[in-house]
């Protein structure tokens, strides 16, 4: 069974055709070729599929694209512009906290969604706020001081 | 190729009707964190999913008098944005804390951590020492259970076919109460308990006694546990080292775990004395 569903990601419209187990993160990496999504343990442990649902970070491989109609939909795609980084981006660039940058934009997506709630948040805050993000190759530090470089600003 | 049915029903009588009508052949959909997994690792045994998030009768956080009422659908974040929750619950938002992830807590629900009926969940434990009741609407009518009499099992609740959690209401604990959670495990974050605790202790006024005591562990049984015969130790009792350590010795002495992945049966009976103590240590706060 197929069905046909709309989705609303980055402010776009975009008319699907989608298997009721078929989750948001195929959808956007398959359908809709929105690849800056990663697909890292599909099952809600790494972080690396976040996206922005109505604002708040969620794991867009535990949500069913059937789910998401109606939402805001937030992807990598979505933030800073063709030709400039956004403050997050470039803070994470300038720190060295990125290698592999499989986890970047879910990192990216998270770290948007903290600072849009708590602009100035405690290093601990941070810290508790990327909890659901692993990175395996540069660790977290230089990750919590881009992000806590771009709260100073 | 899996393929699944799908329902969206707009009210509660109707999601009642679908789920009593498709039986096992459908589960319902909340937050998904757990049931999404399930379906994606297989082999599942039924075929359809009963989405049951446009129901606006599982919805909010609402206080009346002195109880509090949390929709089922209501994600574990929404607890801890609330800040009275915080001001009268504040045991139920460190547990919130303590489970999963950011993104995992923005979608999954308080009905789900109580449906799945995992003896590790952090958010249920918290429930049996706040004394929750659980609203469930079903094709019978609506009933009220008490949150220990809940579980029949490891992933297993006295829910039958058709019925469905709709809320959770419990009432302020007395204002002089102070409740503790410890969630023990190897990692600070996105961690499942090898043992959790929750103390919720009701101090006689002017005296150095309890009145009331409640304990509750879990991740050391085949469900959920209330540890009836250690709160009983500690009512109308002097509060001593001895006391308390009595208290840890009962809980000790209630719970029976299992060696697995995580850890051994051993290792958690034992936590559970160390946890129990210093949790009511912790609680009661004043000098021993």
């Amino acid at each position: 069974m197929k069905i046909p569903i709309s989705l609303q990601i980055n402010g776009e419209m975009y008319q699907v055709q989608v298997p009721v187990q078929k989750t948001l993160l195929s959808v956007l990496r398959e359908d809709l070729a929105l690849t800056g999504t990663k697909n890292g343990c599909d099952s809600g442990e790494c972080g690396a599929c976040t996206v922005l649902m109505d604002g708040k970070p969620v794991n867009s491989c535990l949500i069913l694209a059937l789910d998401a109609v109606g939402k805001q939909i937030t992807t990598i795609e979505g933030i800073g512009g063709i030709t400039e980084l956004d403050p997050i981006q470039e803070a994470l660039v300038a720190h060295g906290a990125i290698q592999c940058g499989y986890c970047t934009p879910g990192l990216v997506m998270t770290a948007k969604a903290l600072l849009a709630s708590n602009p100035h948040p405690t290093e601990t805050e941070v810290r508790e706020g990327i909890a659901g993000n692993l990175c395996r190759c540069t660790g977290y530090v230089k990750v919590v001081e881009a992000i806590m470089d771009v709260s100073r600003d | 190729m899996l393929d699944l049915n799908y329902w969206e029903p707009g009210n509660l009588l109707e999601a009642v009707s679908l789920l009593s009508n498709l039986g096992e052949k459908a589960r319902p959909l909340a937050g998904g964190t757990d049931l999404l997994v399930k379906m994606k690792k297989g082999p599942i045994n039924w075929s359809g999913i009963v989405n049951l998030k446009g129901l606006p009768e599982l919805k909010g956080i609402n206080f009346e008098g002195q109880t509090m009422t949390i929709g089922a659908l209501t994600p574990i974040s929404a607890l801890m944005a609330n800040p009275w929750v915080g001001v009268h619950f504040p045991v139920l938002v460190e547990a919130a804390r303590s489970l999963g992830t950011p993104q995992i807590r923005n979608l999954a629900t308080v009905g789900g951590n109580l449906c799945n009926a995992s003896p590790a969940a952090d958010v249920a434990l918290v429930l049996l020492i706040y004394e929750a009741r659980l609203l469930i609407m079903g094709p019978k009518g609506p009933r009220k259970v008490p949150v220990q009499e809940f579980y029949a099992g490891p992933g297993q609740t006295v829910l039958e076919p058709g019925e469905i959690l709709t809320a959770v209401e419990m009432d302020v604990p007395p204002l002089n109460s102070k409740g503790v959670f410890v969630k023990h495990g190897k990692r600070k974050s996105h961690e499942i308990a090898l043992v959790n605790v929750a103390v919720l202790i009701t101090p006689q006024p002017g005296t150095k006694q309890i009145a009331r005591a409640r304990i509750a562990v879990g991740a050391v049984a085949s469900t959920q546990l209330r540890l009836q015969e250690a709160e009983e130790s500690l009512s109308d009792t002097v509060v001593t080292v001895d006391a308390l350590e009595r208290a840890a010795e009962l809980a000790e002495a209630a719970v029976n775990p299992i060696d697995d992945v995580r850890s051994t049966a051993g290792y958690r009976k034992q936590m559970v004395k160390v946890l129990t103590k210093r949790a009511l240590q912790e609680a009661w706060g004043g000098e021993l």
